[in-house]
């Protein structure tokens, strides 16, 4: 997969995906965008985003148990749902230091929640490692 | 009766910050938005860091006070720092791809230097930058950078620090560790930064010795100072002073920071 805008319209191939980014959840920086933005803006639903990884990624309880490897961060994925769509979050691992999520926003009538969380997993390894 | 119509006085000159952002191109650097008007190409330097246009786009930048991209690279082993410097002096990006660097985690690292470069290079300066035309970086077909999306992204990250904790000393000055009595839980990757305030390294300092991008340990150090677990040294004149007692109450210590908050609101 050559790049992150490959990656993201390649996440856009999901069915019901509305809109996906690739966001450093740090800074809030969307570093990719494509389709709809949920909310309207591309940045603040990236901002918003990233707020929401950073508590997940951050909190002590949401972690592996005892014996697990951690990992950095010790979250894989953040799942959300409203009466009409999802968004999901899905922490890129990666061999240097980054804070990076791939975010899904699909819709609830069309998606496949257990296949896009597959998929955007694949999607999230192969981005970095090839 | 004889009406005399006055005109009305003039009104007084209001300073309206809106459309005054918009005028100077978001405020940050009218230099830099005239060079994307005209699609210039070449090297702007500035007082605290460069950034490298290609046809009015930034595709790079640099600045001291950010690890660069190879840095970000080497020190977690992405990257041995042999086959960086040879990219790097040969000035081929394809050096780095066959050396286990995929296209995606070099465009990912690149932007997030870019970024983070860029941050600091377009910082309120004290002097006029200089722009010289010349020839496309090396990196420059990684991931180019829309001026405007650059500005708009330096002003949402210095509210960003704002809005965290409004002071900024700890962006620059060196740090110490204030130890509070009931110290919060502090995440990993702030906890990583908490442990190497000595009292005598900066943010810089420490985000070179972390391989990670400056700004987040902006980020990091202004969470771990609105806990009150890090402050800026305060300046050597302090200790002329016979010592306060009062600055070892927890409580003063307290009024202090949150008197320190309001005054820079």
């Amino acid at each position: 997969m050559p790049g992150i805008d490959e990656c993201l319209l390649e996440t856009m191939r999901l069915p019901g995906a509305r809109g996906a980014a690739l966001v450093d959840w740090t800074s809030g920086l969307a570093l990719g965008t494509v389709g709809d933005p949920p909310g309207g803006d591309h940045e603040t639903a990236a901002a918003e985003a990233a707020e929401l990884a950073r508590l997940a990624a951050e909190q002590h309880a949401f972690g592996p148990g005892e014996g697990a490897d951690a990992g950095d961060p010790p979250v894989e994925d953040v799942i959300l749902s409203n009466r009409d769509s999802y968004h999901v979050l899905r922490f890129v691992p990666t061999t240097f230091d980054s804070s990076v999520f791939l975010y899904l926003w699909l819709a609830r009538a069309d998606g496949n929640l257990a296949l896009a969380r597959i998929r955007l997993g694949e999607m999230a390894e192969r981005l970095v490692l090839g | 009766m004889t009406v005399v119509g006055t005109t009305p006085p003039p009104r007084l000159p209001v300073r309206d910050r809106t459309t005054a952002h918009q005028r100077a191109g978001g405020g940050v650097s009218p230099m830099l938005t005239r060079l994307a008007e005209e699609r210039a190409t070449g090297v702007l330097d500035r007082e605290h860091g460069t950034l490298h246009l290609v046809e009015g786009r930034v595709v790079h930048a640099e600045s001291p006070l950010a690890p660069g991209l190879g840095m970000l690279l080497t020190l977690h082993g992405t990257l041995d720092a042999e086959t960086w410097q040879d990219a790097e002096g040969s000035a081929d990006e394809g050096r780095l791809l066959r050396h286990g660097v995929t296209p995606g985690a070099l465009e990912l690292a690149q932007a997030s230097a870019l970024y983070d470069a860029a941050y600091f290079a377009l910082a309120p300066s004290s002097t006029p930058g200089r722009f010289r035309y010349g020839t496309a970086h090396w990196l420059a077909s990684v991931h180019p950078v829309p001026v405007a999306a650059l500005e708009r992204e330096t002003l949402r990250r210095r509210a960003l620090l704002r809005r965290i904790w409004p002071d900024p000393a700890t962006d620059a000055a060196p740090l110490i560790r204030a130890d509070p009595v009931a110290a919060p839980a502090v995440p990993p990757r702030q906890a990583a930064v908490l442990a190497r305030v000595d009292g005598v390294r900066r943010a810089a300092d420490i985000a070179r010795e972390l391989g990670r991008p400056a700004f987040h340990t902006l980020v990091h150090l202004r969470r771990l100072a609105a806990a009150g677990l890090v402050s800026p040294q305060p300046p050597p004149a302090a200790e002329d002073h016979p010592p306060d007692d009062a600055a070892a109450d927890p409580y003063v210590a307290l009024l202090k920071r949150v008197r320190d908050a309001l005054e820079a609101l």
